[in-house]
């Protein structure tokens, strides 16, 4: 049976009379966002914990925010992002003076989707690379022990804390995130895949994948062309948009050049038993005059294509 | 420009999103657009974050390495200078902790008096004479004016006009239609609780438009305090408290209820524009105005086309030959 | 913008590619009185001196205008000095319409009688041609077809230096007279008073020909230049790909670039030299062809272009 619990993140850009704009440009451009990514079947719906207040607006709450989404044929709010990509003196995970305010941040976004049943609580473990440097094991210790007290937390109020890891973070190579979930509980601290990011660190995220099975709630399935090899990723003040090399780092799956290899992915992932959501990103798709709405499609296209195909062959593997 | 009167233009028209215009060369197309259409100076705007780049001295400090690396980056592309930068006390930063101020609150005094020194010693340092400022927060999201709030408002301009004069900068309170702050005797009393010797008024004349202001009227009777023009024009006027509104940013300004009004801010020169812009250039001829004019198209559509046809009604309606 | 028009031996015109978003998506400055009003606004705005535009505008000119001296009308009307150069974009056709094909010369000389009827309201420099059909239509490149298609831009060049107009061979990088050897072949068979030179600074350089070179060899017949910049050479079969290797080639989707764009092959500052130690007094046409591919924009590319004309080329020459 063909996957059905793919949900979608929300980087989404759109046309308005003001120039494009996030859909959250007022209410009936949310509203046609929301229509659209359920006219190609998405059920799961994730956002940024920014566009929470923002949405409580537009809707009222953020619960009649989902109550409108399951209206349209989504089950609910899967995910929130959450993340401290930029080191200041309040917060940044890898000064522990900081972790009671960054608590205290998490704590406001639970509250802010409290009574709902969003499954992941994705966090970005640290900043970039370049505010940590040099990356020491007493600095990764030191962001291991912010993310299993946010976790124990989050965990009590049904969410898993799960860690997404970007190319230009200061855990990026595979050393340092086997150590980070050393030093991190299983019970609190989860592995959140992003193929396009591990792929540009050079990390192979179909590895990652097998070896952080049973941590493993959830997967960014986006592509890339690029491998980093210029130590872009130490690029101030920051790397993903700045790196003098590479003008776009993100595609959607399915594009010619794309380094991941999606198909072995759910394969792996059908093979594994896992069975939570699996998301569709790709951030700043309107890079180089793409469109998010064409990019959403044709990553649609592929998953109900390609990655059905290779996903039928796997069940009938795991059926043999 | 060669004109009597200073111009300039305002870069926020291309800053729209969080995630765009971050690249230098990006930004280095946007200062060459605007050389080459007679702007020789730009206004800046304060943001937050990493990506916000051209926002906030120690971020400007990451990209060009401090003052005189930015001023070099500017003049690659013929710009001169930095006419004037917008900065809004009440809009949170991350480099501030996210924190909430108001200027309505004694409380919060110290701090925004605070986090306006790195402002006020920057501009200084590139040579740039106006920090223009939101003065007092949308009027939606607070309860209506008290006696004694335009005076409190006033305490804290002061305070950093005060702050700001020591680096040599001056300080202009920005109108604008979702203001707290919003009749035209609300702006007279805030201009009477604040010294002109070191707060003066930024005008801008849609956004005064909006909020039932005629801008050539205002300046006539105000022109000792005007320090700061915003120049563009609007189509609509708010007809019934529309800032009110809850949300009035999305629900008014974007057109997400009321009216659906999506877009309010256009070029000089738009069909129907309401800003008789003639008339209050003129204005400011007559009383030999000496600040700086910022063109400014804010959110209106593709940034580039809309400098052009703002050049293009400054060479041809106003008779500005282009430096 | 200080000296006086007359003063400059330079003006600069605007090649009229253009794209804007309406509200119903992407349209031209055709679309409507309004857009073309607004096109024409920008480009006065950021000091262009006049446009050139194609040939296939003549109808919405008559339907929208009332003809190309009421629709010159309007382009003064902003400012601009007037319409200079027309680019005839004919569709080549190995059957009725191709320049190497002597059987073809009558049908391709009475359509130069017609246009040259219909544009003889207004006052043009040039009218500007791809001399040759697509590569494909033509290879294998011989001497005699060479020959035969200089004989005809003689005779077309003829009809059009009777109504006071040069004819100019605008080399397109696919088209079948695009290789250094090729282009001298045609113009050691072309008169010089009736067949003149363009040089498209960008497609000489896709084609491995140097631009600037180029121009000094056949300075004395050059009547004018689209200034654009590239960044990729032509490689393999670039140049033969159907319908349209501007389009369809393999290696590269977006070709053409402003000038003064990051990693331009194009030396202008030799190609502004050039002109100077030619003493070229005249047109020079600003072009960037499908500036808006790639989420470029048309506008934008404009103004970038019109800066690196002000504070790099005007230094050298003006």
């Amino acid at each position: 049976m063909a996957w059905t619990k793919w949900s979608y993140m929300d980087h989404w850009v759109t046309e308005t009379p003001q120039g494009p704009q996030p859909p959250s440009f007022n209410r009936d451009h949310m509203d046609r966002y929301v229509k659209q990514l359920s006219a190609l079947g998405f059920r799961g719906f994730d956002t940024f914990f920014f566009y929470l207040p923002i949405l409580a607006g537009l809707y009222g709450s953020v619960k009649a925010f989902e109550e409108y989404l399951q209206d349209n044929g989504f089950d609910k709010i899967t995910g929130i992002f959450s993340a401290y990509p930029y080191a200041t003196e309040y917060t940044a995970p890898h000064v522990s003076e900081t972790h009671d305010r960054i608590v205290a941040d998490c704590q406001a976004t639970i509250r802010a989707v409290e009574g709902l049943s969003v499954e992941n609580f994705i966090v970005m473990p640290s900043t970039t690379y370049f505010q940590v440097e040099p990356v020491t094991d007493e600095k990764i210790k030191i962001m291991a022990d912010l993310w299993n007290r946010v976790g124990r937390l989050t965990l009590e109020h049904g969410m898993r804390t799960t860690c997404h890891f970007e190319f230009w973070g200061a855990i990026r190579t595979r050393e340092q995130l086997d150590l980070f979930f050393s030093y991190t509980d299983p019970q609190y601290v989860y592995f959140f895949c992003d193929t396009a990011q591990h792929t540009i660190a050079g990390v192979d995220p179909i590895q990652m994948f097998r070896d952080y099975r049973d941590r493993c709630t959830g997967f960014h399935f986006k592509d890339t062309h690029t491998v980093d090899t210029h130590e872009a990723y130490r690029t101030p003040p920051d790397p993903e948009l700045m790196a003098p090399q590479v003008t776009r780092w993100f595609h959607e799956m399915g594009t010619d050049g794309g380094l991941v290899d999606f198909p072995a992915l759910i394969r792996e992932i059908v093979t594994s038993g896992y069975d939570g959501w699996l998301t569709v990103e790709h951030d700043k798709a309107e890079l180089d005059g793409g469109s998010y709405a064409e990019a959403t499609c044709v990553a649609k296209w592929y998953i109900d294509n390609v990655l059905a195909e290779a996903q039928a062959l796997a069940d009938q593997g795991a059926a043999r | 420009m060669k004109d009597t009167l200073r111009w300039a233009y305002a870069l926020n028209q291309w800053n729209i999103r969080m995630d765009v215009f971050v690249r230098h060369e990006d930004q280095r197309r946007a200062l060459k657009t605007c050389s080459a259409l007679g702007f020789h100076h730009v206004e800046l705007a304060a943001g937050t974050g990493r990506w916000d780049n051209l926002g906030r001295p120690e971020v400007i400090e990451l990209n060009h390495g401090g003052p005189a690396g930015f001023l070099d980056f500017l003049h690659g592309c013929s710009v001169h200078g930095v006419s004037s930068m917008y900065w809004d006390p009440g809009q949170p930063a991350e480099e501030e902790g996210w924190a909430f101020r108001s200027t309505r609150n004694r409380d919060d005094h110290a701090a925004i008096v605070e986090s306006a020194k790195p402002f006020a010693d920057f501009l200084a340092a590139i040579g740039t004479e106006q920090l223009v400022v939101r003065p007092a927060g949308s009027a939606w999201l607070q309860p209506p004016l008290g006696a004694d709030d335009v005076k409190t408002i006033g305490e804290v301009w002061n305070a950093v006009g005060k702050v700001a004069a020591a680096a040599g900068v001056g300080v202009a309170l920005h109108y604008d239609c979702l203001s707290a702050v919003h009749s035209a005797d609300e702006v007279g009393q805030l201009l009477a609780a604040t010294d002109p010797a070191l707060v003066g008024f930024a005008l801008d004349t849609a956004e005064l438009t909006i909020g039932g202001i005629d801008p050539v009227a205002f300046y006539a009777g105000h022109a000792d305090r005007v320090t700061h023009v915003h120049l563009k024009d609007t189509r609509y006027a708010d007809t019934g408290e529309e800032y009110r509104m809850p949300g009035a940013e999305t629900t008014m300004l974007r057109g997400g209820a009321g009216r659906r009004i999506e877009r309010w801010f256009f070029e000089l020169g738009t069909e129907g524009g309401l800003v008789d812009v003639k008339a209050f250039v003129a204005t400011l001829r007559e009383h030999d105005y000496p600040g700086w004019v910022v063109v400014e198209s804010d959110h209106g559509g593709n940034p580039a086309e809309l400098a052009m046809l703002n050049s293009w009604y400054l060479q041809h309606e106003l008779g500005v030959a282009k430096s | 913008m200080t000296r006086a028009a007359d003063e400059r031996r330079i003006k600069w015109s605007y090649m009229d590619h253009w794209r804007s978003n309406g509200p119903a998506g992407p349209i031209d400055q055709w679309h409507s009185h309004r857009s073309m009003s607004s096109f024409l606004k920008q480009i006065k705005a950021v000091g262009f001196d006049a446009m050139d535009t194609f040939d296939f505008r003549l109808w919405q000119m008559y339907g929208d205008y009332g003809g190309p001296a009421k629709y010159q009308e309007m382009v003064q009307d902003h400012g601009l000095e007037r319409i200079v150069n027309i680019f005839h974009a004919a569709d080549y056709d190995v059957r009725n319409y191709a320049p190497h094909l002597p059987e073809t010369h009558e049908n391709i000389l009475e359509d130069f009688r017609v246009t040259m009827g219909h544009w003889s309201s207004i006052e043009l420099d040039n009218i500007i041609v791809m001399p040759a059909t697509l590569y494909y239509d033509m290879e294998p490149i011989t001497e005699d077809k060479l020959k035969i298609t200089a004989e005809l831009w003689n005779k077309v060049g003829e009809i059009t230096a009777g109504y006071g107009v040069r004819l100019t061979c605008h080399h397109e990088f696919f088209c079948g007279i695009q290789s250094e050897p090729d282009i001298e072949t045609f113009y050691s068979y072309t008169d010089p008073e009736y067949v003149s030179l363009f040089v498209d600074t960008a497609q000489h350089c896709i084609a491995s020909v140097d631009p600037v070179a180029l121009y000094r060899r056949h300075a004395h017949r050059v009547s004018g230049f689209h200034f654009k910049d590239t960044r990729n050479i032509a490689t393999g079969d670039d140049h033969r790909h159907r319908p349209d290797s501007e389009i369809m080639a393999p290696t590269t989707g977006k070709w053409f670039y402003e000038m003064g764009t990051p990693n331009g092959l194009v030396d202008f500052t030799a190609m502004m030299t050039a002109v100077r130690d030619n003493e070229y007094q005249g047109w020079i046409t600003v072009e960037h062809d499908k500036a808006n591919r790639y989420g470029g924009d048309y506008a934008e590319s404009t103004a970038v272009a019109r800066w690196h004309a002000v504070n790099v080329l005007e230094k050298i020459y003006r």
